[in-house]
């Protein structure tokens, strides 16, 4: 019953960010390049969650926002579902609990899921890929992103285990011992 | 330990919170300064009286204060009056904007007399920052389909991609997916321009003929080819010219008649009147 609560607010969350993304940061930017807070929370997910549910997540969610804004159906389920695995794999090696180590995630999977999309889509579409123009905004996205998991970093890492805790229980603990 | 943290973070959040009051206090209008004046004067205002009040008591000469009652019951009408005032200016407002609105599709529907249009409000902007797609709130309720054109008072927005009920997704002419067939306004040559990544209110304007003579603030509208885009809608101006050593490569950069920051209404082409 918890963990059906949790994936709805789970989805209420992931509504406002997009609302965030498609108004609010339309303004706040910088240089016009506008923050991922998808990429932050399918991430989030696979470090506290776990592989499966994270890219299940990623899924739904990168196909809602085919559905909302995307031009190709897929691309965005596909990268987001990439996201939460990789934070499900990333789970096993690193450890969350360095501010550090979550920040470099956040960069490096900042920039695969561009490149990932702008690729797919460049691929589909026959848009002429500008790569200097690409890593220009890639860059400062990236820092943006970074920024927001600072800030955002206390208030993920409370979250994350609070829904681990009611996704995996007492079985974080055989992994230790 | 934690007291630490706490402590540090609570440092930071009044360091920053100083800083954005100071760059706030030192960018305002006059106007919003003598909001702050006033707002500070009704803090100070009721302990300056009691003070006066006291000094004028101490001194003998408190005759002000025998009309207190009376200044009182004026002053409460007063700010009754200022109330209903101040609400009939905000449905003003209201109608105002409303107005505004309704005069803008006005223009838009005159300019484009030619076509059979639906007027539309964008509700929705894309959240990426490689592709720029808009949601406009009407769909195949309102007769909207696929591959019809969204023009603005100043000029071509972009195409319908794909319809709801109720909405439509358009991929606007700025999209590095969007690629436009154009005519140059004075030579007559047709060119294709198509968006790109590095800027939000400039096309690229490609295949140029080797022997076009292009010309800085040419005006570059849809020759009508292609089957979408409607003829002689206008797109922009040039603002550069891109000379390359191959003449077939050379490029233009187009600015964008509409602001693609500020769009707020648009008109779908549902036809062309003949």
């Amino acid at each position: 019953m918890k963990k059906i609560a949790v994936t709805i607010c789970i989805f209420i969350l992931f509504l406002i960010l997009y609302f965030l993304q498609a108004n609010f940061f339309t303004w706040f930017n910088i240089a016009g390049v506008k923050p991922n807070l998808f990429i932050l929370l399918a991430l989030t997910l696979g470090l506290f969650v776990g592989r499966g549910y994270a890219t299940a997540m990623g899924c739904i969610m990168g196909l809602l926002l085919d559905i909302f804004i995307g031009r190709t159906l897929g691309v965005y389920s596909i990268m987001l579902g990439f996201m939460g695995y990789i934070g499900g794999q990333l789970e096993k090696k690193f450890s969350k609990d360095s501010k550090i180590t979550i920040i470099l995630m956040i960069g490096i999977c900042t920039f695969l899921y561009e490149i990932g999309i702008y690729i797919i889509n460049a691929a589909v579409l026959g848009i002429d890929l500008e790569i200097f123009a690409f890593l220009k905004i890639n860059c400062i996205e990236i820092f943006y992103n970074i920024i927001l998991t600072i800030i955002l970093y206390p208030l993920i890492k409370r979250g994350g285990y609070y829904i681990q805790d009611i996704f995996r229980g007492n079985k974080i603990l055989t992994r230790y011992f | 330990m934690y007291k630490k943290n706490t402590t540090s973070i609570i440092g930071i959040i009044i360091t920053i919170l100083i800083l954005i009051l100071i760059v706030i206090f030192s960018n305002m209008k006059e106007e919003n300064k003598s909001f702050l004046e006033g707002t500070m004067s009704k803090i100070v205002m009721p302990i300056q009286n009691g003070l006066t009040y006291l000094k004028n008591k101490l001194a003998g000469n408190d005759s002000f204060f025998e009309n207190l009652d009376s200044i009182k019951q004026e002053n409460e009408e007063l700010k009754k009056k200022n109330s209903e005032l101040e609400e009939s200016l905000r449905e003003l407002e209201i109608i105002k904007s409303e107005n505004e609105v309704l005069k803008e599709y006005m223009k838009m529907t005159e300019k484009y007399a030619e076509y059979s249009t639906v007027p539309a409000n964008v509700i929705n902007k894309d959240t990426s920052n490689y592709s720029y797609t808009i949601v406009i709130n009407v769909g195949s309720n309102n007769g909207i389909q696929s591959n019809m054109a969204v023009i603005s008072e100043n000029g071509l927005v972009g195409y319908v991609l794909s319809v709801t009920d109720t909405t439509a997704k358009v991929q606007t002419i700025i999209d590095p997916a969007s690629s436009v067939s154009a005519n140059i306004s004075t030579t007559r040559d047709t060119i294709v321009c198509r968006g790109i990544l590095e800027n939000t209110n400039k096309i690229r304007a490609t295949y140029i003929p080797t022997e076009a003579n292009l010309v800085i603030g040419d005006s570059i509208e849809t020759s009508g080819m292609g089957g979408i885009y409607p003829k002689g809608i206008h797109i922009g101006t040039i603002t550069e010219i891109k000379n390359t050593k191959n003449p077939i490569d050379r490029y233009a950069l187009v600015e964008t008649a509409v602001d693609f920051s500020k769009l707020e209404t648009v008109l779908v082409v549902t036809m062309q009147n003949t």
